[in-house]
């Protein structure tokens, strides 16, 4: 354990410095200088903190644990009671609130370049998705679980919104339906749990849960049940999963980047959640890996039948988030390590793709497979950008999708189950032929306008170059070197298995 | 024999309002009628949490001057519901407030409140 001895300074940085930022970015509303300065300074503050940041704990009832002896302990591994609302930084929410910001970085800067009207209100509501992800990574009790679960859903409504297109605004009203259901029934889940443990504090509620109490016992299943809804809603899990593919395909690509990553987290935090304190229920792992076979095939068979490049995306991300939970649900150490990878890489080979997807607009013709043809003619490093990250995706070696997927396929077959290593392996190779498919109609096939010296559209702003470089250069680095990432997700996935009420 | 109480037709009370707000939010088709009936679910949840941390006779969960330590861990009312409560509510009016200004967006784009028509991208 490294944790400090105090409340940690960096958590609620975390949380303040996107608040405020986005009040000052709504104050200035549309003067673009101020909002370039102010939001590219915080979001670049945001980056530094979380690399620079220690590990620890904040409690915001005040005190650490309460020994069964009396007095306090700063050592999450002894036996106490926390009593508190409390955060958690540790290595995993460095890597994974590290990546968060660095994309909110890009994102902000790609947005600045792009939009023309109303930025403000837009960027402040990008700040607010990052806020969200930042809170349910950290959180440690299940009231500020369900809080940024819910405010987090508000966000991603309005981020729906800002593209301003009849089917994105359609796609927020059926969004915000389904976060008012599952909203609803992580307060019952949250309720139930109190009723039976007494405790908000995750880690408290753990060690008082009366599993051997037979009519208890289906009270959980309950509150299980209200749970798995809220985490199938928040990562768009199958049966539900068009609703957020419609999210993600209805946004601006540069905004999905956001949102999915935002996914991702929230699927990892309501997974482990999930894992520690429901995992020693019977039939809870089997619930969660049907989920996430069921959302891998659904996933890639609607990813298939797209004509449009960036509805072919929104189903791959939908049906990568089941690769994640996949390897959550197996609930082995092995296991989790390649859900957590797989969740990481998954944010990073997405965003480049999606940028590529953001790149192909600037020609003015849409994403359309049947509309748009020939631009790696015309932008040559956007199509290498889009190959590759399509290579990653798919899981080919060097880059980091396979690393992941190997890890998920070895957890797979230790654990018995060789089938799931089977779909895995299958979700690789349909990736590849959606991708590819995309790819080819649109940045490979002649074109015939082109032909004509026909140009329209705009040039691709040279800071979308710069940050698919950046996100290709990561995607390589942990495709040759994964343990650099895992370093950082060992510790959660041992806590999770075998300490599961230490934060 | 389950002996009925306050708690109990408290918790019936709450779980008629969820009913009647699933059933309303999935079977109505008028968006309006849509978001009234989630207003009411949220009402169920809220009655659910509060109901959550009654006691009989129970006492305000502030330890004073002259409460016996004994006594007061059994009767002092849980005090969680009614925070999550509060939050619950600002929440439930920041969906309703997104609800409404979409439905207003797509009342606009489309001229009709029926969800079918809606979703399917008809004007009226």
């Amino acid at each position: 354990m490294n944790e400090s001895i105090s409340n940690l300074w960096s958590i609620p940085l975390f949380i303040i410095i996107p608040i405020l930022t986005a009040i000052a970015l709504n104050i200035m509303y549309n003067r673009k200088k101020a909002i370039s300065v102010t939001a590219v300074a915080s979001s670049f503050a945001l980056v530094v903190i979380s690399a620079l940041s220690p590990f620890g704990f904040h409690w915001f009832t005040g005190h650490p644990a309460v020994l069964p002896t009396g007095g306090y302990t700063y050592r999450a591994d002894l036996l106490g009671w926390r009593l508190s609302l409390e955060y958690y930084y540790g290595p995993l929410q460095q890597i994974a609130i590290f990546l968060a910001s660095l994309l909110l970085l890009f994102v902000v800067m790609i947005s600045i370049k792009s939009l023309k009207k109303n930025i403000g209100p837009y960027i402040s509501l990008l700040f607010l998705t990052f806020m969200s992800s930042a809170i349910v990574i950290m959180v440690n009790d299940f009231y500020h679980m369900w809080i940024g679960v819910e405010i987090g859903s508000l966000i991603v409504a309005g981020v729906v919104l800002a593209s301003g297109e009849a089917v994105s605004q359609k796609a927020a009203l059926k969004y915000t339906f389904f976060s008012a259901l599952s909203g609803a029934g992580l307060a019952i889940a949250l309720a139930l749990i109190l009723g039976v443990t007494g405790y908000s504090n995750i880690s408290d509620a753990i060690k008082a849960m009366p599993l051997s109490n037979g009519s208890l016992a289906s009270i959980l299943y309950v509150a299980f049940g209200f749970t798995v809804l809220s985490w199938v809603y928040a990562g768009g899990l199958a049966p539900i999963h068009p609703l957020k593919a419609d999210v993600y395909g209805a946004s601006f690509p540069h905004a999905t980047v956001l949102l999915q990553a935002q996914s991702k987290l929230m699927l990892v935090a309501i997974g482990l959640l999930l894992l520690r304190v429901f995992g020693t229920l019977p039939f809870a792992k089997e619930v969660m890996l049907s989920i996430s076979v069921l959302t891998m095939m659904l996933g890639v068979v609607m990813a298939m039948l797209q004509t449009d490049f960036r509805w072919t995306l929104a189903y791959l991300i939908v049906s990568h988030s089941g690769l994640v939970t996949l390897g959550i649900s197996l609930g082995t150490v092995q296991g989790i390590i390649g859900g957590l990878f797989q969740a990481i890489n998954d944010v990073v080979y997405m965003s480049v793709l999606l940028l590529a997807c953001e790149g192909v607009y600037y020609f003015g013709r849409g994403t359309s497979i049947k509309s748009v043809s020939g631009i790696a003619k015309r932008a040559p490093w956007l199509a290498i950008a889009a190959i590759l990250g399509a290579f990653a995706a798919s899981g080919v070696p060097p880059f980091n999708g396979f690393q992941s997927e190997i890890i998920l396929i070895q957890a797979s077959l230790n654990y018995g189950m060789p089938e799931l290593a089977i779909v895995v392996l299958m979700v690789s190779v349909t990736t590849f032929i959606a991708l590819f498919k995309g790819i080819y109609n649109i940045f490979l096939r002649p074109d015939d306008a082109l032909n004509n010296n026909e140009k329209t559209g705009t040039p691709v702003p040279k800071i979308l170059y710069a940050c698919l470089a950046a996100l290709i250069f990561i995607t390589v680095l942990f495709g040759v070197y994964p343990q650099l990432a895992i370093n950082f997700l060992t510790e959660a996935a041992l806590k999770v298995v075998y300490i599961p009420w230490v934060p | 024999m389950i002996e009925i109480n306050l708690q109990l037709l408290c918790f019936m009370a709450a779980a008629l309002l969820v009913v009647i707000g699933l059933g309303g939010m999935l079977f109505l088709d008028n968006i309006i009628k849509k978001i009234i009936a989630f207003t009411l679910l949220s009402d169920g949840v809220n009655l659910a949490l509060v109901t959550l941390g009654y006691v009989e006779g129970g006492i305000v969960s502030i330890l004073e001057p002259g409460t016996s330590a004994g006594a007061f861990p059994e009767n002092a009312v849980l005090i969680f519901g009614p925070g999550i409560v509060l939050t619950n509510i600002v929440i439930g009016v920041s969906t309703t407030a997104v609800l409404v200004a979409v439905t207003m967006v797509l009342y606009r784009r489309y001229g009709t409140l029926k969800a079918s028509k809606v979703l399917k991208g008809e004007r009226k």
